[in-house]
């Protein structure tokens, strides 16, 4: 079975709004920013009424403008200055994440749809494979950690190594099925147009599961950025979850939200860039009406 | 060229717990540049004789030759023209009749006139650049006859090629497809549910019944070619159905 929507009857718009009232064409563009946005600002603002003496909750929870303040030195700050150690080092921080989280989700890519797809193209490769991702894959990752430290140590390979195995498993079985799911009609197709193995490998089988492989990318992108945190909380000396662990440990509850703030942004962004691509790969299924 | 022959030909699915006998002991012999249509209900294994012939199954007894020689896998040198088309929907109509020529390793000075030939033949000048989800269904058959035609078979395997569409569109079909042979005189094996279009198509109507699989009548059609859909109320061609359809009556269909 393919999900793809080839016929122009079958197209249709998605509905606006899945639940009571539709919002329907009136809000522009503008407006439904406005209307997105409006939760985030009230709970924000409801934050900052209700905190005295600049936090929530006994101290634990710092107020908005405090985070806010925080992040700009933390980001703006001259480094290695005064008191505070954090200082000027938000932008290396993200970077430092970031290159991790490309390495190890480059990687997966590499190793998860090349596989992901011979499992769904090959009987044999399923057999011989499978079984074995089956059985790892419900270990979290984060029971990889010490493995991991030992194998590694406190080296960037370690957090490069968790993110690729998080990342791995969506991939994999997303291909695995994008692969699977193709139209028997398509292959035979191309076998009788004389393509070889490699060409409907290559030709056929790699751009009918694109939908499929896109949002394993996605999820395992997400799984990326929780296992970066994780991995530098514990396994290396830099980035936003280094930071994040060691700003709590010393009491600076600012640093941390800001840091919370810091990886929310960067996952979002990311992800975007995913949908960027996809939207830009699978651009022939938008066009599915008739416009002659 | 194109010759196709089946001497008892057996198409067994299924374990030995539950065999199914799609196909028992078909002979089958068509010439050269001959039109058959395969016409049967559905379920009659007429599908199976031409996905043995196209090489995408094995038979499982009896002997089928093409072009002299052992039918081991599919090839260009029989084209198929699959009910839905099974176009690649990511590749637009240039692109997806250049397909095959291409993955063969053709070079584009031999296979780009060509194409460009048949996508003018069959009537799609102005959509080269069109997606399959862009066409119409007709449309989409169209890309998929341009398809099969651009590799230069020597027979064409059509698999109820215009099952899915509309009456008008189909009638439409029909005269291209009767227009195109008279051009290319290619070896053409239709299969069809249709009594009409089999009649209209067809240099002979090979008529199947199910359970198991076999053809049980070959009726040869002399209508005088060229023919066009006008053929449909010739006083001759009412007499070649009703002739089909007795028998069909007669055979429990």
């Amino acid at each position: 079975m393919s999900t793809v929507v080839l016929s122009a009857e079958k197209s249709q718009p998605a509905p606006r709004a899945s639940l009571g009232v539709s919002l329907g064409p009136t809000l522009g563009r503008a407006g439904q920013l406005v209307a997105g946005l409006a939760l985030p600002v009230a709970l924000v603002a409801i934050w900052q009424l209700a905190s005295t003496d600049g936090s929530l909750f006994g101290g634990a929870l710092p107020s908005p403008d405090r985070v806010w303040r925080a992040w700009l030195v933390w980001a703006f700050g001259n480094p290695g200055m005064g008191l505070n150690p954090y200082s000027g080092t938000w932008w290396d921080n993200v970077v430092f994440s970031s290159i991790r989280v490309a390495k190890g989700f480059g990687l997966a890519i590499l190793v998860g749809v090349p596989l992901g797809i011979m499992i769904g193209w090959s009987r044999a490769v399923a057999l011989a494979v499978d079984p074995t991702i089956q059985i790892l894959r419900p270990i979290p990752i984060t029971a990889w950690l010490p493995i991991s430290l030992a194998i590694f140590g406190i080296r960037d390979f370690g957090a490069i190594f968790l993110i690729l195995l998080g990342a791995f498993y969506p991939i994999v079985i997303n291909s695995m099925h994008g692969a699977r799911g193709i139209d028997r009609n398509w292959i035979r197709a191309a076998m009788m147009m004389g393509a070889s193995r490699t060409a409907i490998l290559r030709r056929v089988v790699l751009p009918a599961a694109l939908p499929s492989i896109f949002t394993g990318l996605r999820i395992g992108l997400g799984i990326g950025w929780t296992a970066v945190i994780v991995s530098e909380m514990v396994a290396v000396k830099s980035g936003l979850g280094y930071v994040l662990w060691d700003a709590y440990y010393v009491g600076r509850m600012e640093v941390v939200i800001a840091d919370m703030v810091s990886i929310g942004v960067m996952g979002f962004l990311s992800d975007r860039l995913i949908v960027l691509l996809e939207h830009w790969a699978l651009r022939w299924r938008r066009l599915q009406s008739f416009s002659a | 060229m194109g010759a196709i022959s089946f001497s008892a030909v057996d198409k067994t699915y299924g374990g030995r717990a539950a065999p199914v006998r799609a196909l028992a002991a078909v002979d089958l012999e068509v010439g050269d540049g001959e039109f058959v249509a395969l016409l049967g209900p559905s379920g009659c294994g007429k599908s199976t004789l031409l996905n043995l012939l196209a090489g995408f199954e094995p038979p499982s007894g009896g002997r089928l030759l093409f072009d002299g020689g052992p039918v081991a896998k599919p090839g260009p040198d029989r084209a198929v023209v699959f009910q839905e088309a099974a176009l690649l929907p990511w590749l637009t109509v240039w692109q997806n009749v250049t397909f095959g020529p291409q993955v063969q390793g053709l070079s584009r000075g031999d296979y780009e006139p060509r194409a460009a030939e048949m996508i003018r033949l069959v009537g799609l000048d102005g959509f080269r650049d069109a997606l399959p989800a862009q066409l119409s269904g007709g449309m989409r058959q169209r890309v998929g006859i341009a398809r099969a035609l651009v590799m230069d078979p020597k027979a064409l395997l059509m698999d109820e090629p215009f099952g899915a569409l509309d009456a008008q569109t189909r009638l439409t079909m029909q005269q291209l497809l009767l227009d195109v042979w008279q051009r290319l005189r290619t070896t053409v094996l239709f299969v069809t549910h249709d009594i009409d279009e089999a009649i209209l198509l067809a240099d002979r109507v090979l008529v199947m019944s199910a359970r198991p699989g076999r053809i049980t009548r070959d009726i040869p059609i002399t209508l005088r070619r060229p023919r066009s859909v006008d053929d449909l109320t010739n006083p001759d061609f009412i007499r070649f159905k009703a002739t089909i359809m007795a028998d069909m009556r007669a055979t429990g269909h």
